[in-house]
């Protein structure tokens, strides 16, 4: 690592003559990088540990996201540095220059290996520079060996689908090699997740992909197809997040334009040279307890460079060549938003979903193909976890399998959560993570309907609106599929959030409008039609007939109208009645009043007297009482000191219910 | 494919157009903005047909709206703004987003360059209209009576598909404040919709009323204007009481100015509309809440009692208090 920071001591002059050097390179072509390289490859010598003295400025127009697997990621590179002595290949050769520099010898050996490997005039062209390519990432002979293993499988694979040929192995990218000790394991199924990022700084040949492919864990087979995920991958990714593959591409590409075949492995060369400077910057960054300004500034390099390599002819050719790549499959595009690929959680999943794409990469090759054209059945997860009881965790990456719950468990889940006990919270948390394993496995059916239905219902009952929302809209697109679930129940209690809850009249007409016949002679649609009549007309005493013969889970969304509805009524009553009402009358009316019909002793009205009595104080109501002891509204006084009170226990975040407390508690549940 | 030329022309002429400083070539955008919403009308069509998105339509609304851009500038051009406006209307009501029409409208109206006079006469009947219709929806009865009153008398007399438009809305909008058409109205413009309704309120039947809205309910929620009758409900009420009332004077005018409950129980049963006591209650209490009726309610003997000066007031012109 010394060496970078006395290159950093150098001025910035070098990184400009850099800049410099690659403005005038730029316009002259292809060919002509091999001269400007020589120049360039003076100054270039610290480009990256130079960044840092760049102004900060840049980082803060950058806007990084400091994502720690980027950084530990190309610290892989680094470490790799270390080992090799970085200081040999640090005449650096950018990689993305086409250099025919001197290389350090080791690579010849790989030469002889790779040309051994391949019958010649058997294999095009394009797949023994491939080969070669692959073999000068390998460090050992371990790794030689390991990487002889892959290509013969991926070159048997190859020919099995007949894209032996056709493939371009010139921009196909490299398979990451795995470690010595990935070697040693098993490559069967694949279950664990990897999470252990350490084990991998001492093989940075992985890191000449782009920091999104998938960890080497996988089997040989997957590999071979995992590459063509990468495609994808550099496709969908931002320009300069890709400035990492650019480099290998940049090689790749120089394949095309260089005359001399030997030159490859001096451009392989390049490549990890490249890898190591950038990773250099960053790891320096990480290893020396690590400051914010110098994981930026070493960010900052990367992406300096990274956009200083933007502009050349050969950068806008690449440009073009991945753009239509972009076209030539829709699919691809799909692809990468659907998963994200971060973890070798699945490697079953990676193995899949890049088979198909190479399938269906090789069955046609131009025109868009929808989305339903690719066989997502094999890309689906199929869980195996059996744990009835889990906790809901927000998935950043493909989920593992084993952690995924098949239909039958999720179906005891879901009984599970029926009969429980415990409070919203906990069975909320127990149903967003079922939901999550029914939608990560792409299960459409009436367990999912059923599901959705309870966490609604639960969610109405708790009053927590988003959540039952969210269920709302997922429970609409299921209905309309076709799949059976309680439709009406649920139409009603969408007809009732818009009336309660939009003062639009639009879209109420247009709710209502959308209402077919047989739902409206449903009986839970029609006490949500008569509760809307109810409510644009103002007529309290049906709402709260309404509100008491409520079916369902009426009543839960009604109860959020409640209160304004009795203020309406009061404030009318107030106007209209002369002198006094009764407050007995209106604790009737209001709905105050317990629910046992037909109960008409004192005692059964008292509590709702009480809280009627308790209610109209706080609205500023004026209370006399009658000579027989009654009390009395009196509304002439009223008209004019009604009022709306504050909510008391509004909460900041909106939502009594979910009190900060039981956040806290959550485990012991 | 229908979704290309929808696309190329406009494309090649817009800029040019933008060009130009005379106002010359206005017809011929007239034309253009026309077309190309008719054509993507129809390419959408074709679109859902297919099962693939619609969004032509959504399209050539921006568009158009850019093309609103380059009219608001001062100059001879402004005039064909208004033009670019009501297609972008027509735009907008069909695709349900309505409140996109909010921006252009008040560039309209409080942009300093447009004068409203200046604008051709056939643009300006359609503005009116389709502002019209926006106050209907937000029930903004005064306004959207001015509006759409404004829009049949400068709507050309020979016109009948329009008038008959203009009226669809504007007779709800007329009712609300307390105006009635004569029937000839109705019949000359084919609105028979309306003629049950109007019946109702004349004769405080509340049972032809709720009939007729049903009888009609997807047209009138279609045409959105369902609320507005619904709302007509209390009018009827009010005719309703004042039968009676005119009735009771009748028979004894010293006591007149009461009206019992039970009586009005009673009517409604006669119109087989089944309410008890104390809805009845409610919904006089509504009434004078509202000052349909002038008076007050006794609880304890429940009686309404009227008040002796003009105890139904009209409306005039004002819509029910709210």
């Amino acid at each position: 690592m010394q060496p970078h920071f006395q290159y950093s001591l150098d001025s910035k002059a070098s990184y400009d003559n850099f800049q410099d050097q690659q403005q005038q390179t730029a316009p002259q072509g292809p060919n002509s990088q091999f001269p400007a390289a020589h120049q360039v490859t003076q100054s270039y010598q610290s480009p990256l540990p130079n960044a840092p003295s760049l102004d900060t400025r840049r980082v803060n127009m950058m806007q990084i996201p400091t994502n720690p697997r980027i950084a530990s990621n190309l610290a892989l590179g680094l470490s790799k540095t270390d080992k090799d002595g970085f200081t040999t290949d640090a005449a650096a050769k950018p990689a993305y220059i086409s250099v025919s520099m001197p290389k350090p010898n080791n690579k010849v050996l790989s030469n002889d290996t790779t040309i051994s490997m391949l019958k010649p005039g058997k294999f095009p062209n394009s797949l023994c520079r491939y080969v070669e390519r692959a073999f000068n990432l390998c460090k050992d002979e371990t790794q030689r060996v390991a990487c002889q293993a892959i290509m013969k499988e991926i070159i048997t694979k190859a020919t099995a689908n007949g894209t032996l040929n056709t493939l371009d192995w010139d921009v196909e990218p490299l398979f990451s090699i795995p470690n010595s000790e990935a070697v040693n394991v098993e490559s069967s199924q694949y279950s664990s997740p990897v999470s252990s990022l350490p084990k991998y700084k001492r093989s940075p040949s992985r890191r000449s992909k782009s920091r999104w492919e998938p960890l080497p864990e996988e089997k040989s087979v997957d590999k071979s197809v995992s590459i063509s995920n990468d495609i994808v991958q550099y496709g969908g990714w931002a320009r300069k997040a890709s400035a990492n593959s650019e480099s290998k591409e940049n090689a790749v590409n120089n394949v095309k334009f260089s005359l001399l075949e030997q030159k490859l492995p001096s451009k392989n060369n390049q490549r990890p040279a490249k890898r190591q400077h950038l990773a250099d910057g960053l790891n320096a960054a990480n290893n020396d307890a690590s400051s914010d300004s110098d994981k930026e500034q070493s960010l900052t390099a990367y992406y300096s460079s990274a956009k200083s390599i933007a502009n050349t002819p050969e950068e806008k050719k690449r440009r073009e060549s991945r753009s239509k790549r972009f076209e030539k499959g829709q699919g691809y595009r799909t692809e990468v938003n659907y998963f994200k690929p971060k973890n070798a959680g699945a490697g079953n999943l990676y193995s899949r979903r890049a088979r198909a794409l190479m399938l269906s990469k090789s069955l046609d090759d131009s025109g868009s193909k929808a989305v339903e054209d690719f066989d997502w059945d094999a890309l689906t997860v199929k869980g195996t976890c059996q744990e009835i009881e889990k906790r809901y965790l927000r998935l950043t990456s493909a989920p593992d399998p084993s952690t995924v719950r098949p239909e039958e468990v999720l179906e005891k889940a879901l009984l599970m959560v029926h009969n429980s006990q415990k409070n919203y919270l906990y069975r909320c948390d127990q149903l967003k993570s079922i939901r999550q394993d029914l939608t990560v496995q792409r299960i459409q059916n009436q367990l999912t309907v059923k599901v959705y239905e309870t966490h609604a219902r639960l969610a109405l009952e708790a009053g927590d609106l988003p959540e039952y929302n969210q269920c709302q809209s997922q429970l609409k697109t299921l209905y309309a599929e076709g799949i059976e679930g309680c439709h009406m129940e649920f139409a009603a209690y969408n007809l009732l959030c818009v009336i309660l809850h939009s003062n639009n009249n639009r879209d109420l007409v247009s709710s209502m409008s959308r209402l077919n016949e047989g739902t409206k002679k449903d009986k839970a649609v029609k006490h949500a039609l008569a509760v809307r009549a109810a409510v644009t007309s103002g007529n309290y005493v049906m709402f709260f007939r309404l509100y008491k013969e409520a079916p369902n889970l009426n009543t839960c969304l009604m109860d959020l109208y409640v209160e304004k509805m009795r203020y309406r009524a009061v404030t009318c009553m107030s106007r209209s009645y002369r002198p006094t009402i009764p407050v007995s009358y209106i604790a009737q009316v209001l709905g105050f009043s317990s629910t046992s019909d037909g109960n008409d002793e004192k005692d059964s009205d008292g509590s709702g007297l009480e809280e009627c009595v308790e209610w109209m104080k706080a609205h500023g109501a004026c209370l006399t009482t009658d000579n027989s002891g009654e009390m009395q509204l009196d509304t002439k006084a009223s008209s004019s000191s009604l009022y709306m009170p504050e909510p008391e226990d509004a909460v900041a975040h909106g939502d009594a219910n979910l009190a900060v407390n039981d956040f806290l508690t959550r485990t012991p549940l | 494919m229908l979704t290309t030329p929808s696309k190329k022309q406009p494309m090649l002429f817009f800029p040019e157009f933008r060009n130009w400083e005379s106002a010359w070539a206005l017809e011929a955008l007239y034309v253009v903005a026309y077309e190309i919403r008719i054509l993507a009308e129809r390419a959408d069509r074709e679109l859902a047909f297919n099962g693939k998105s619609p969004e032509k339509l959504k399209g050539a609304g921006s568009f158009l709206m850019k093309v609103f851009g380059v009219l608001a500038g001062k100059g001879p051009k402004r005039v064909g703004a208004l033009y670019v406006t009501c297609q972008l209307f027509k735009i907008y009501f069909k695709l349900g987003t309505v409140n996109l029409c909010r921006s252009v409208i008040r560039s309209i109206e409080t942009a300093r360059i447009f004068d409203f006079e200046e604008f051709p006469k056939r643009d300006k009947v359609t503005y009116m209209y389709y502002t019209g219709r926006l106050e209907v929806f937000n029930e903004n009865f005064p306004a959207a009576d001015h509006k759409l009153s404004y829009a049949l008398m400068h709507c050309h007399p020979h016109n009948e598909a329009n008038i008959r438009m203009i009226l669809k809305y504007l007779i709800p909008v007329k009712l609300s404040i307390g105006v009635l058409p004569k029937d000839w109205l109705l019949e000359k413009y084919g609105l028979v919709e309306y003629n049950n309704v109007i019946q109702a309120l004349k004769r405080g039947d509340l049972r032809l009323l709720r009939e007729a809205l049903e009888e009609h309910e997807d047209r009138f929620l279609r045409s959105g204007v369902f609320l507005v009758l619904e709302k007509l409900e209390l009018q009827v009420y009010q005719r309703l009481l004042k039968k009676i009332y005119i009735i009771q004077k009748q028979r004894d005018p010293s006591k007149a100015h009461q009206m019992k409950l039970e009586v009005i129980v009673k009517a409604l049963k006669w119109l087989e509309i089944d309410m008890d006591l104390d809805e009845v209650e409610c919904i006089v209490a509504i009434l004078i809440y509202k000052n349909l009726v002038k008076g007050y309610f006794a609880h304890k003997s429940k009686v309404v009692v009227l008040s002796k000066q003009d105890p139904f007031p009209k409306l005039n012109s004002k819509p029910v208090n709210s």
